[in-house]
């Protein structure tokens, strides 16, 4: 009876671990979750993650390409029809997750409520990278126009943004207060509950805890992969770690480098790794009254050996930029600018120059957001001690760049779409995020020169008036590029997933092609 | 007073090692040398606890393969020394707690001891207090409080200080209502005593055991409350080294470098350990009802 018992736990044992492989559903722990799912007011690390299994925008890519290759999305067609024009033809018989089929009304309303946002949290996005759009009209049933204020080089590049991907008008009113209204309530109820045209339709959403895919069986493309993704929030490495050993997740993120050799050493376990299209940054605040002098700002960025944090906090594996420029950005990438460099001499030199007083620099940080931030705190605290800069480090979870009183801080810059516009020029524009904060200016010719690498029509005036920026900002920093860091996702043997080299930072990817389960061991 | 105790000193202190038993005696033993390597540190430490070692960063102890001679106990995250960092970690956790703990005790105890005395509105004032103290859970109101006046040293001594003073306070009322009705304090009363008098000459001595104990369970509850805040980041900022964000980090390397989180977990054991044990017989020879006659 006993022996008999024991089979029988054996044999439920067994169908609880393959149960999930034969099932095709897998459990995913991430270091961070956000308290909402809108696609269209985020553009956090933590949210990029989730998207792109629920939406579509109008122009998909070969994700699997780090060169642009436009793919269909919800427009099967499109064409530049004049420097400010686009015309798209829409896809037909495409549903939402609410069995809704998109109408060109959809799409008008989806590009419309960012082109002429009127709610706060998409005026930001509407300003930091959908500014030069003046509004999508619809010709009829199956073709839309979008037209710019000035003439556009990105076009393919912007529709393809999550900002702009593609929502059901109706839901959308019917959300909060009058059901066929537009209320902002709409918006943030949206956030909770968003439904889009992806293989995967939101199952459940705890804000802050856990998300859960299903396969939509109405999707216009090739099916997801997967019947169900639980995706939960575990905040600390060892606890997503042992989450995988034990079988209870299958894929575990962020992890950092120092756990690498200890995955290796695991035959039930394998890292996918890849440099992430970001930099983890150091901002200072040019307005800080003790930081005003260029020479003391220069001096906090020449004193860092990012080269020997590379090798000691990354294996090696991180890239150290010398501008801020990605390979991503194609033609546009710019390796042979030297804005950022290692020279202690001349940091001391500039220090004595500026009549640097040994007043402290405080060096404000995240406790665990970042990956090695609080270790390259700490050495950046040595080695700007080497060159005689008095830092003391502030630790803390709130986001304190937008305080007048913040001298230097950690960040992160990372790529919203493949072009410098879309990195640096995100967050640096005159009048952008880091203006806006109160900790860096620009002037006419700052604006000038911004202006050239954002609109011109050709190439090289680009990489000129890109140059200049640079130039700029070597000669007046706010911010030094630290890294691109080297990034890793752990997973059990038999998940076959790795992060997409088109996609922006972080995206937990599970479409067709994307990710495929072996029988699970 | 201190005339008559001193030549008796050595005396009681032999008379105590006499009464006290292996364990005992070993904890005490432990607690003194605890105690000597928190003062000493700054001598006894091979290395500066913060000197880091960039490329030679996760080295394991002395024997090990790999290890790197003089850093008995490995190096950290950060190629320091960790027998170097315990040891100013010991010196600045034992300061924390042992503040936070005294902190704790003054103020929950004197809280305590008015409410039961006086009865009345301030009793139901202060046990308000208490209740609602204990209805909130004491990380969010640390959280809070370090939020609020951000996280400087002094911030941190008050907040561990606030965690546990209402089990003082609770404690203490209720011996002194218990008190309060025998007949030693009546008779007291009756002699013209005041409530200062009784409080100090009657009271006083009786409630120093229950306290004993409740100081020792929350001298190691602070220890992992600091340990708690410290991993939340909202401890003593880095690079400064205290036995509970030694653990928090070094929980991060455990599968590859485990000997970063074992050896403040050990030292952390090894002082609630102390403590604990030293409690106990304290509270058996301070227990007048314990007391041999």
């Amino acid at each position: 009876m006993r022996r008999m018992l024991q089979g029988t736990a054996l044999a439920l044992g067994l169908a609880a671990l393959t149960g999930p492989a034969a099932a095709q559903e897998i459990t995913v722990v991430v270091a961070n979750m956000s308290g909402y799912l809108d696609p269209a007011r985020d553009h956090s690390n933590v949210g990029s993650q989730f998207y792109f299994n629920l939406f579509d925008p109008l122009i998909h890519r070969d994700y699997a390409k780090l060169e642009p290759e436009w793919l269909p999305g919800l427009a099967v067609s499109w064409q530049q029809t004049s420097p400010t024009t686009m015309e798209l033809t829409l896809r037909e018989g495409v549903q939402f997750h609410t069995g809704a089929t998109m109408t060109a009304d959809d799409v008008i309303f989806s590009l419309n409520r960012m082109f002429q946002a009127d709610f706060p949290p998409y005026q930001v996005r509407q300003r930091d990278r959908l500014a030069n759009f003046d509004r999508a009209e619809k010709i009829d049933d199956r073709t839309i126009r979008v037209h710019t204020k000035r003439p556009e080089t990105l076009f393919e590049t912007l529709l393809n943004l999550q900002q702009l991907f593609i929502v059901p008008e109706a839901y959308v009113k019917s959300l909060a207060g009058d059901p066929n209204a537009l209320e902002h309530d709409d918006y943030e109820a949206f956030g909770q509950k968003p439904v889009g045209t992806g293989p995967y339709r939101l199952a459940e959403f705890v804000p802050g805890q856990m998300v859960v895919y299903e396969r939509f069986e109405g999707f216009w493309g090739v099916p997801a992969p997967l019947a169900k993704a639980t995706v939960r929030h575990v905040p600390e490495v060892a606890s997503r770690l042992t989450a995988l050993r034990t079988g209870e997740a299958h894929i575990a993120t962020n992890i950092p480098p120092d756990q690498l050799a200890a995955i290796e050493a695991d035959p039930g376990l394998k890292a996918e790794s890849a440099q992430t299209a970001l930099f983890h940054m150091m901002i200072m605040n040019v307005n800080h009254p003790k930081m005003q002098d260029a020479r003391i700002r220069r001096a906090l960025t020449l004193a860092i050996d990012r080269d020997l944090l590379n090798e000691a906090l990354w294996l090696g594996k991180a890239e150290i930029p010398a501008s801020h420029t990605l390979r991503e950005f194609g033609p546009l990438y710019m390796p042979e600018l030297k804005t950022f460099r290692y020279d202690p001499e001349e940091a001391k030199r500039l220090l004595a120059e500026a009549g640097y007083d040994g007043f402290e620099i405080v060096y404000d940080h995240f406790p665990n957001y970042y990956t090695n931030e609080v270790l390259a705190a700490q050495a950046i605290m040595e080695m700007w001690a080497a060159v005689g800069i008095n830092g003391r480090l502030n630790q803390q979870p709130a986001w304190t760049g937008g305080k007048p009183e913040m001298m230097v801080r950690t960040w992160s810059n990372p790529m919203y779409f493949a072009d410098p516009a879309g990195q640096f020029g995100v967050m640096w524009a005159p009048g952008g995020p880091a203006q806006s904060e109160g900790r860096f200016n620009t002037d006419e010719a700052y604006a000038a020169a911004w202006e050239r690498f954002r609109f011109s029509a050709d190439l090289a005036d680009r990489k000129a008036a890109y140059a200049e920026l640079m130039a700029r900002i070597e000669a007046d920093p706010p911010f030094l590029p630290l890294w691109r860091p080297y990034e890793s996702w752990a997973m059990r043997q038999g998940v076959n997933w790795k992060p997409q080299p088109g996609h922006i930072p972080y995206v937990l990817d599970f479409r067709a092609g994307a990710i495929t389960l072996d029988a699970m061991n | 007073m201190t005339a008559l105790a001193a030549p008796r000193a050595p005396g009681a202190l032999a008379r105590l090692w006499a009464e006290a038993d292996a364990v005992q005696r070993a904890a005490l033993v432990l607690a003194l040398i605890l105690l000597a390597l928190a003062l000493l540190a700054p001598l006894v430490a091979p290395f500066d606890p913060n000197a880091q070692s960039l490329l030679a960063r996760m080295r394991p102890p002395a024997g090990f393969e790999r290890a790197r001679p003089g850093h008995w106990l490995g190096t950290d995250e950060l190629g320091r020394d960790i027998l170097s960092r315990c040891l100013f970690a010991l010196r600045l956790t034992l300061g924390l707690a042992l503040a936070g703990a005294v902190i704790g005790l003054v103020l929950g105890g004197t809280l305590g001891l008015i409410a039961g005395l006086l009865g009345g509105r301030v009793e139901a004032a202060v046990m308000g207090a208490v209740d609602a103290q204990i209805a909130v859970p004491f990380t969010l109101i640390a959280l809070f409080v370090l939020v609020l006046f951000g996280n400087t040293l002094p911030v941190l001594v008050i907040v561990l200080g606030l965690y546990g003073w209402e089990q003082y306070a609770r404690i203490v009322r209720a011996e002194t209502r218990k008190l309060m009705a025998m007949p030693f304090i009546e008779a007291a009363r009756a002699a013209g005593a005041g409530p200062v008098r009784i409080a100090r000459v009657h009271l006083m001595p009786n409630l120093v055991s229950p306290l004993v104990v409740q100081f020792t369970l929350s001298l190691s509850g602070i220890v992992l409350l600091e340990s708690t805040l410290s991993f939340l980041g909202l401890g003593v900022q880095p690079p400064t080294a205290t036995l509970g964000a030694m653990v928090g980090v070094g929980r991060d390397y455990m599968p590859n470098a485990p000997w970063i989180v074992i050896a403040p977990a050990v030292t952390i054991l090894l002082v609630t350990f102390a403590v604990q044990i030293l409690g106990d017989w304290l509270r058996d020879r301070a227990d007048p009802r314990l007391r041999p006659r």
